[in-house]
């Protein structure tokens, strides 16, 4: 495992070496503001003390909401990216900052404070000649503490489109690359220990009390300012939004391979360059808000998940309801589907092979007169759905001879040990493209259709017609097999999202 | 003469607890009064009303007659040098920092003017020049006591308000820092409250001496009026040794009632 994260890392240290930046850039932006802002609101309330109590009230609630719901809760209003991160991270850093502030501020020897105001000194000479400097301990083990929280915490802003190492625990989780998601969390630990280390030092170099060792230090606190406001300037440079495609996919590994293959094409066929976010957390819930914002342009999306969740439609989703999909889009949100890869990630039946052969099963119909002779599979949650195993069973007759609950990553190893019969599967499971099965037609539509296309801004479309040309390429071309195919190289090959794309197209002739 | 600080029927409560009551005194210009009493019995109370730490709960306090009430505290207490009881140094400061403390809130420009006044008040209390660096807490009590003082001169208030000042040092450096003191008093005019436990201490320093007890004066008044006519039974206590102390220059020693084995003579 070890050796598997380090030769990881090692293949993608460009990869590695961009999220760090991009984690240290979005964590310091936060712990600056955070700094800054909850230091103001600490020294205030310490100086009004009847303020304390609600601020720190307000202060604590917010800091009890879970960060996923904080960062969905922030969507609608900042987007998705690294804005909504960096705010979110300094919410939860505020607490810390603000907390420790007013400890510090109102913990110091009154004594102290009556002998600065018998010298004559006004309240805010006392603020910054006395207060500030004796609260100064407190308030940096308080920073040391929310600068390790944050960095941590940054891990999670992936989760809606932000940069940073999560994006490689999340990228790892999503298409099984344990040793990715290992190394992103190494990293962020590591970042975490030496920011601690630094402030240690920072901290220790503080109390050393030498004119000399001040000289020093305002020498190296000078460096790591103008430092870290490089790096933030550096970052916070306007990227050339003009003539970019932004393309959003959804965690999903065949949604990453797919972001890669509009990337690459659009990039060689057109002047057009392309900023991809691979793996949005919430996938439809978050990236249609941000589509209708105009924060994207285009990403791949399946034509029921469309029908139920964009355009809320109760009811199951054929086909034939297409047009109205198509015209329901351009109606309400300015937006058409396009470029319709061919498969359907829908969810199936399979049968191990021996036995479709023996019985000659082909349809969920043909499983009827059998059923009492095999066993079951599924994960637990279809036996309590709705539209799970009671409604499969009645709609096609079924009766099986036992059922079995199971994981999702232990189904295919039971087909193949021959400890289930029949399981349930998504046409496009990696898996499927190297078991020994046989997937079966849902002859009486039981499950929806769930076509694979691209949902794109029609105003990007209208402005950049070249991309048609793209869009008809791609249209048809990968069937459910090869998308298995595909989801099979990079979650049980290790094979990058990027390199399985390029591969297809290859094969495809696309490439040039 | 001019009154410098005047208090005008001062009384203080905590609560229901009256700490003064009926405090009425008035401090001439260039006077020394030294202040003794038990321990609680509102010494430091009234020194901290001069300087409006604390207010009174009745009554006013008249600086240089003008009632205080009606003044700017902070322009008030820059001309008022405090040292405290305790010392009370900035434990975040250098002894160079700390006693440039005042000056730097009156004249930030004049870094220069600061530096020697600092290093001028440092040698008459008796401290090293390479004391400047070091900070409060690798001080001795003792240094730590003579740094406030030299706090409180550093910019030449018009009064000096002293509390206990002189309890942390030894007998020796008490001695210097007395005529120091006393010496400094004679040249600047300056007007001085100055709290002490000691009773030696209160007669030889002061011009004048309060002797206070459970927030009322016992009496105020000359060292000399004090030995000689004890106002109450307390003051009468309190200097009954004294009386047999002779302070008299060694030629003058056998003019003393109480002089031979028992007088202790110690040099003015
Ligand atoms: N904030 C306060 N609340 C209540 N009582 C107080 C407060 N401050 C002082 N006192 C009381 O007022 C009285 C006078 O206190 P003060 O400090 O003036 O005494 P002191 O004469 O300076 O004593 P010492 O010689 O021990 O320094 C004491 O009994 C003390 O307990
Ligand atoms: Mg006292």
């Amino acid at each position: 495992m070890l050796q598997n994260m380090w030769s990881v890392f090692i293949e993608k240290k460009d990869l590695f070496l961009g999220l760090l930046l991009e984690h240290l850039e979005i964590s310091l932006l936060a712990i600056f503001i955070a700094i800054l802002f909850g230091g103001i609101v600490g020294i205030i309330i310490s100086e009004f003390q009847k303020s304390a109590k609600p601020t720190l009230g307000i202060i604590n609630f917010l800091y009890t909401i879970p960060s996923i719901s904080m960062l969905g809760f922030l969507i609608p209003f900042s987007g998705i990216g690294n804005a909504t991160a960096v705010i979110a991270l300094t919410v939860y850093a505020l607490l810390p900052m603000v907390r420790s502030t007013h400890t510090g501020m109102t913990n110091i020897d009154p004594v102290i404070l009556e002998a600065a105001k018998g010298m004559g000194s006004t309240r805010t000479q006392i603020l910054f000649k006395v207060k500030m400097p004796l609260a100064m301990p407190v308030i940096l083990s308080g920073v040391r503490n929310m600068v390790t929280m944050t960095i941590a915490l940054a891990g999670v802003a992936s989760f809606i489109g932000a940069g940073g190492l999560g994006v490689a625990i999340y990228r790892g989780i999503t298409t099984n690359n344990a040793a990715m998601t290992m190394a992103g969390s190494l990293l962020i630990a590591i970042l975490a220990l030496l920011m601690d280390l630094i402030l240690g030092f920072i901290e220790k170099r503080m109390k050393k009390h030498s004119v000399k060792a001040k000289k020093a230090n305002r020498i190296m606190s000078i460096t790591a300012l103008l430092l870290c406001l490089a790096m933030i300037g550096g970052s916070m440079l306007p990227s050339s939004k003009q003539d970019t495609i932004q393309i959003a996919t959804k965690p999903m590994t065949e949604q990453y391979v797919l972001g890669e293959m509009l990337d690459i094409l659009i990039e060689q066929d057109t002047d057009l360059s392309v900023n991809l976010t691979q793996g949005i957390g919430g996938g439809t819930s978050n990236i249609q808000p941000a589509m209708e914002s105009g924060e994207f342009d285009i990403y791949p999306e399946y034509t029921g998940t469309g029908w139920n969740m964009v355009l809320k439609k109760e009811g199951l989703y054929t086909e034939d309801l297409f047009d109205t999909l198509q015209s329901e889009y351009r109606n309400s949100y300015d937006m058409e589907w396009i470029g319709m890869y061919g498969f359907n990630n829908t969810y199936g039946l399979a049968v191990r092979r021996e036995i479709a052969e023996k019985y000659d099963i082909h349809t969920y119909s043909d499983l009827k007169n059998i059923s009492k002779q095999l066993i079951f599979g599924a994960e637990y949650d279809f036996f309590e759905r709705e539209d799970g195993y009671d409604a499969l069973c009645k709609t096609y007759g079924l009766e099986f001879e036992k059922t079995m609950d199971m994981d999702i990553g232990l189904k295919y190893q039971a087909i193949d040990q021959g400890k289930i019969d029949v399981m349930t599967i998504f046409t496009t499971d990696g898996q499927l493209s190297v078991s020994d099965v046989t997937t079966l037609e849902d002859d009486k539509g039981f499950y929806p259709s769930y076509l694979c296309g691209n949902v794109i801004r029609s105003e990007v479309l209208d402005k950049h017609p070249e991309l048609k040309d793209i869009f008809n390429k791609l249209t048809g071309i990968i069937s459910d097999d090869d998308m298995a195919r595909m989801n099979y190289a990079v979650e049980t090959e290790g094979k990058e999202p990027r390199e399985a794309a390029r591969a297809f197209l290859e094969n495809a002739g696309l490439l040039k | 003469m001019k009154k410098a600080i005047e208090f005008k029927n001062i009384k203080k409560a905590y609560g229901n607890k009256v700490v003064i009551d009926g405090l009425s005194l008035s401090v001439d210009k260039g006077e020394f009064v030294t202040i003794i009493g038990s321990s609680g019995c509102g010494k430091t109370t009234a020194l901290k009303m001069v300087n409006g730490l604390i207010e009174p709960t009745e009554g006013d306090i008249l600086v240089d007659g003008e009632n205080i009430r009606n003044k700017n505290l902070t322009v008030l207490r820059r001309n008022i040098g405090y040292a405290i009881q305790g010392s009370v140094l900035f434990p975040h400061m250098t002894v160079e920092q700390n006693v440039s403390y005042v000056p730097n809130l009156l004249n930030k420009k004049d870094k220069a003017k600061t530096k020697s006044a600092v290093s001028k008040w440092l040698k008459i209390v008796g401290l090293d020049e390479e004391m400047k660096e070091r900070y409060p807490s690798e001080l001795s009590g003792g240094q730590q006591q003579r740094v406030g003082i030299a706090r409180a001169l550093a910019a030449s208030p018009d009064i000096l308000l002293m509390d206990e000042p002189f309890g942390a040092v030894d007998e020796i450096t008490r001695g210097q820092l007395q005529v120091e003191l006393k010496q400094i008093h004679q040249k600047t005019g300056i007007t001085i409250l100055f709290v002490t436990h000691d009773i030696g201490e209160a007669l030889k320093l002061g011009t004048k001496v309060l002797v206070m007890d459970k927030g009322v004066i016992q009496q105020f008044a000359e060292p000399k009026e004090l030995l000689s006519k004890p106002a109450t039974d307390f003051v009468k206590q309190l200097v009954e040794r004294e009386r047999r102390t002779c302070h008299l220059p060694d030629d003058r020693l056998n003019d003393c009632e109480y002089s031979g084995a028992s007088c202790a003579a110690i040099k003015e």
